[in-house]
């Protein structure tokens, strides 16, 4: 016996199809209280029509209208009225539920994190291009050392001569048109303002990151938590992915090229960029990556099923075995 | 002049013309991805993309008369992987046409939410399309909103496992008769079952076994490594 159930009329279903007993509600309803009633079958839980017929009939299944495991009959139909209704308000909670994604920090931490990968990207280029540019006109400027500072004085200085007065050296030989100084000055403007920028975006991925990753946070910093999250395309990924994916999240042309033609598997993706394996020498860095990715995947799993979040005692830990690891090989090995 | 080319007519609104698909533009004026609109006798006409709908590639691919792979004007069918809206648009041309002239219905059905803000704001000029935001696999989340079985429904969910959720939808879904079609990504399986063309024979074996084949129509050309498979229930 079956407990068959639409969005506005249940019905009890023996094995031969026969109708036993029926709720059938064909009033004209609001879109509002249609869209509550989609919701609910949405989510598993049943009518009231069927609440009813589940108390009368104790013993029938609830089943959803459709299921394979229902036997042939004819099901009650929804008037055309509701039929309508049920449209409008099918629209109306995909309207909802797209207006609800936006609460997906995985989603936030995506557009932050991309962005700020763009814009690095394309400020490092424009960065290069103003060194090159100012550099033509003022041959004897040095910039290796301070190349990000350029831009900043460069944005408030009124001339060429100006900045170079300001940096002590020779004023150039061929002075740029006014024209084409503006546009130089211009760039300059742009380029200081997509640090500030850039700045204010890795603010936000480290806020977001510290609530939406407390323990990968603390353990390998937001920046690199925030990394791996969008990498495994969220949070809830993240913690049922095996360590060893963590540890070459990023290194996927390595690592796919290792599966299809033998190379040298990868030891490290993104987790590269944390100081204990980029700073450790060559030999031991795959033995820290191992080591670390199972440790962040115990930080992501904490994370994804919110358990008290690790502390600093957790990250020294951490660290003292990375200290050990250094001490046990303290040689590259013999070939 | 442009070279004047044989016009046939696929149904009220699609018409083929020479190598071009077109669809009577249910909101006229607007065209949904920036594609051609030109008028025909009057009638504005948007030219359905076989690069960018693989139900526009099969079309033009089919050995069959390509009528047969559109629904009846006015019924109901279920879309499975709407995607951004693109092939729902002209399949609702087809068949709603204008303010739902024809009164039919269009499921359309996508997990992603930014693929479902486009078909939102699609479904305020069309009435008839119904975006649905759920899985595709869960069907009891709204299935209630295909009431009685339909005789029409088409299937592009890029993932594993595509030929087992086509064959439960066509379970759940199809009446005697109906016609399914699915648009196979051979990418989306795993690369472990083989080439490309060992995953289409795989789906081929396991459709036939509950299903009639009716055609396999190969989109290389247009979508490579897709394949649209149509069958009918038994």
């Amino acid at each position: 016996m079956w407990l068959w159930y639409s969005w506005q009329s249940a019905a009890i279903v023996n094995e031969n199809g026969d109708v036993l007993d029926a709720e059938i509600n064909n009033a004209r309803f609001s879109v509002h209280a249609a869209k509550d009633r989609l919701k609910l079958v949405a989510n598993g839980q049943l009518p009231p029509e069927a609440i009813v017929l589940a108390e009368r009939f104790p013993n029938a299944a609830p089943t959803a209208h459709g299921s394979d495991e229902l036997p042939e009959f004819d099901a009650p139909q929804p008037t055309m009225i509701q039929m309508k209704i049920a449209d409008e308000a099918a629209l109306m909670l995909a309207k909802e539920g797209v207006a609800i994604s936006a609460a997906d920090p995985n989603r936030r931490l995506e557009h932050l994190l991309r962005a700020s990968e763009e814009l690095r990207t394309l400020h490092l280029t424009m960065e290069a291009r103003l060194v090159e540019w100012v550099g033509l006109f003022l041959p004897s400027a040095r910039f290796e050392t301070n190349r990000s500072q350029v831009a900043g004085k460069l944005s408030d200085v009124d001339s060429l001569s100006d900045f170079a007065s300001l940096l002590q050296v020779e004023d150039a030989y061929e002075q740029p048109s006014d024209s084409e100084w503006k546009a130089l000055r211009d760039w300059a403007v742009t380029v200081s303002n997509q640090a500030r920028q850039l700045d204010r975006l890795e603010h936000a991925i480290r806020l977001l990151a510290q609530k939406h990753l407390p323990s990968t946070s603390t353990l390998v910093g937001p920046l690199l938590a925030a990394r791996l999250c969008v990498e495994a395309h969220g949070r809830a990924r993240l913690a049922r992915l095996p360590s060893g994916t963590v540890q070459v999240l990023g290194a996927e042309k390595a690592f796919f090229s290792h599966l299809r033609s033998g190379t040298a598997p990868p030891k490290h993706g993104h987790i590269f960029m944390h100081p204990w394996i980029s700073r450790s020498p060559r030999w031991i860095r795959g033995k820290i990556a191992r080591m670390l990715a199972s440790k962040i995947s115990i930080a992501a799993r904490l994370d994804a099923f919110e358990g008290a979040p690790m502390g600093q005692d957790d990250v020294d830990q951490v660290e003292a075995k990375v200290e050990a690891i250094r001490k046990e090989f303290p040689k590259p090995p013999r070939r | 002049m442009a070279k004047h080319r044989r016009i046939r007519p696929l149904s009220d609104n699609v018409l083929l013309e020479g190598r071009n698909v077109w669809t009577v533009n249910a909101n006229p004026g607007v065209a949904v991805r920036g594609e051609s609109l030109r008028k025909f006798r009057g009638v504005e006409h948007r030219r359905w993309d076989p690069n960018r709908s693989k139900l526009g590639a099969g079309l033009l691919r089919t050995r069959n008369d390509p009528s047969n792979l559109l629904p009846k004007p006015g019924s109901t069918v279920l879309y499975l992987g709407a995607g951004h809206g693109t092939t729902i648009s002209h399949l609702h041309d087809h068949l709603c046409g204008a303010s739902n002239a024809h009164r039919g219905r269009l499921v359309a059905v996508d997990f992603a939410p930014h693929c479902l803000r486009d078909l939102t704001h699609l479904a305020e000029n069309r009435p008839g399309l119904v975006p649905v935001l759920g899985d595709a696999r869960k069907f009891d989340a709204w299935g209630v909103l295909v009431p009685s079985r339909i005789d029409w429904l088409f299937q592009d969910v890029a993932q594993a496992g595509q030929v087992e959720i086509f064959l439960s939808a066509v379970r759940r879904f199809l009446s005697k008769d109906g016609i399914g079609l699915l648009s196979l990504k051979a990418a989306s399986e795993r690369h472990q079952d083989g080439s490309d063309a060992d995953i289409f024979a795989t789906a081929v074996a396991q459709l036939s076994a509950e299903v009639e084949l009716i055609e396999h129509i190969n989109l290389t050309g247009f979508e490579d490594q897709h394949a649209l498979l149509t069958v009918r229930r038994k």
